[in-house]
């Protein structure tokens, strides 16, 4: 079945439909890794986005039981030069066809992924739609133009609930904006008592659950689209330990004064080179994120730069000056990626068994 | 060719890595009871007010039970939510074992080996019953085994105990009590059917 991926520029492409035969409009975004499909497809973070993998064979494993990042896949499409017919793997519980297909999410193979990438380069990331062969493209490409990007897309992926689930360590308020299943696992296996809350919950209201540290998730979109929730880190900053994590990292900065702006094309993929300022050495990180926080707006906020990606200079962590707080752009708990910026975790873990020694409560 | 009877068989093996040490152990481990008679019965007649609650009354749910203790708590929360509400609710079970069969896996997984659920559950509410939640993959491959008997409305998980570490992205809907645990303690629910007393016990090595 033929399929055009049009995009909002007047380009198109031409390749073959799989997964869902249904039409889809989204942000055309890349990424790089050349493994981990199953945790990029099911990150919250990419919700609403049409996602190209630019490595050229991608479905290879099929998709098992245990890599799942949350639920169901979250994109709204997918853009591959090549899915795999007989994928194989010990683990393989289905094709990643059969899977998308499952949960209705359209996918185009056959396109020229570099190309593709090439022209997200050049114009930023771009409003796409997936649709039939026989469509016509100008038209299509006009209707985007017209489309705008939603910014809701934090209320879809957060928990509607809090839930816990207990642990012997201290208690962590996981302030779910669409979390990845990683930083709970992160936190789970190292004995956290987690409570998972969403993402409207009010600084008030966390206090109440007597954190001991509180960390603020990955979520896609703009930290800009959720001021509750910067009003909420603005109140607990200081009453408890916190990290950021992506978003979560964005609101931080966003909360202690400085200023996020949008990417041209954000950093999607497993292998982004970060420097930690601190002592001088290199990770390579696990990234997916299209805003990042703005360098100049630092200035005359208690906030210091503790990680820069070495690709483009971007600030890629953040620490406060006066309180327990720090965060990091990149994902530490990797999956898809390396685990080089695990300890993080530990280093939060520390910090947060240190304020409950010392007991103080710096308001 | 033949290289006569082997010196150890496999189901000699256990006798011959047996460690009375470790064994020993086992009867020294420290019990302490978190749950009694009477909270248990509160718990479950907390859930079944929530079950009530949450599905708008009990027209269209039916309660799952797993294993052995999971079945008795099914029947208990249906008998509890019959007194309250007044109506019967229907009761199933299914039976999950946990295999080692491939050296390959660190980890037991479970396995469905049968299922007894005397309605079709097309379009229902089903609540799976448990006693303990843990890792979540007992629960995981019950959703699996409801998805393949038919295609249920929704799931919803019930336990007993939430004692934590979760490896899968699953969460329960009606919780009895959440206990905070180590890997090395042991949750051991006990109930009168099979135990002879209601009971929740955590077992610590000391």
């Amino acid at each position: 079945m033929k399929k055009l991926l049009v995009l909002e520029n007047g380009e198109f492409f031409t390749g073959e439909g799989f997964g869902s035969n249904k039409e889809t409009n989204g942000e055309v975004v890349f990424n790089t890794g050349m493994t981990g499909y199953q945790e990029v497809l099911t990150d919250p973070s990419y919700y609403g986005q049409i996602v190209t993998l630019t490595y050229p064979l991608i479905g290879n494993y099929g998709i098992n039981r245990s890599d799942n990042e949350s639920s169901r896949p979250e994109i709204s499409g997918l853009i591959v030069k090549e899915v795999s017919k007989s994928p194989s793997h010990w683990q393989k519980d289905k094709t990643l066809s059969e899977w998308l297909a499952e949960y209705d999410v359209p996918a185009i193979e056959g396109i020229d992924t570099r190309r593709l990438t090439k022209i997200i380069r050049e114009y930023g990331t771009l409003r796409g739609r997936i649709v039939q062969g026989d469509a016509d493209p100008a038209q299509v490409a006009a209707k985007l133009r017209k489309w705008s990007l939603p910014v809701d897309q934090i209320s879809h992926v957060s928990t509607q609930s809090v839930y816990v689930t207990p642990g012997g360590g201290p208690r962590i308020v996981l302030v779910d904006f669409g979390a990845k299943q990683g930083i709970l696992r992160e936190c789970i296996k190292r004995g956290c008592d987690v409570v998972i809350v969403p993402y409207r919950t009010s600084a008030a209201d966390i206090m109440k659950l007597h954190p001991d540290g509180v960390l603020l998730s990955n979520g896609p979109g703009d930290p800009k689209s959720v001021p509750d929730a910067v009003q909420m880190v603005r109140e607990i900053l200081g009453k408890v330990p916190l990290l950021g994590i992506c978003l979560g990292h964005q609101l931080f900065a966003l909360a202690a004064g400085a200023n996020t702006v949008k990417m041209r094309f954000g950093h999607r993929g497993v292998n982004h080179p970060v420097k930690e300022l601190d002592t001088g050495k290199f990770m390579i990180t696990s990234q997916n994120h299209g805003y990042t926080v703005e360098k100049e707006s630092l200035e005359g906020t208690d906030l210091e730069v503790t990680h820069l990606a070495i690709n483009d200079g971007t600030i890629e962590g953040l620490r406060h000056k006066r309180y327990p707080a720090f965060s990091v752009q990149f994902h530490p708990e990797a999956s898809p990626g390396p685990d080089d910026s695990q300890p993080l975790f530990d280093r939060f873990l520390a910090m947060v068994n240190q304020e409950k020694k010392e007991g103080v409560r710096l308001a | 060719m033949s290289f006569g009877k082997p010196t150890v068989s496999c189901s000699d093996r256990q006798d011959f890595f047996y460690d009375p040490m470790r064994t020993a152990g086992d009867f020294s481990l420290e019990e302490k009871v978190i749950m009694d008679e009477k909270a248990m019965m509160r718990a479950l007649t907390r859930l079944a007010h929530e079950v009530i609650e949450r599905n708008e009354g009990v027209a269209s749910v039916v309660l799952v039970g797993i294993k052995t203790r999971g079945i008795y708590l099914a029947e208990r929360l249906a008998k509890r939510i019959t007194e309250i509400e007044d109506s019967q609710v229907q009761v199933g079970e299914l039976d999950i074992t946990l295999y080692r069969d491939d050296l390959k896996k660190k980890s037991r997984e479970p396995r469905i080996i049968g299922s007894e659920i005397p309605v079709p559950i097309e379009g229902k509410t089903v609540i799976l019953v448990d006693d303990v939640l843990y890792t979540g993959r007992t629960a995981r491959a019950a959703m699996d085994a409801l998805m393949d008997i038919g295609r249920p409305q929704r799931i919803q998980l019930a336990v007993l105990i939430d004692r934590g570490h979760r490896e899968l992205p699953i969460r329960p809907d009606y919780i009895g009590k959440n206990v905070p645990t180590s890997r090395e303690e042991i949750i051991a629910v006990q109930l009168k059917e099979v135990d002879k007393a209601d009971r929740v016990v955590i077992r610590t090595k000391s």
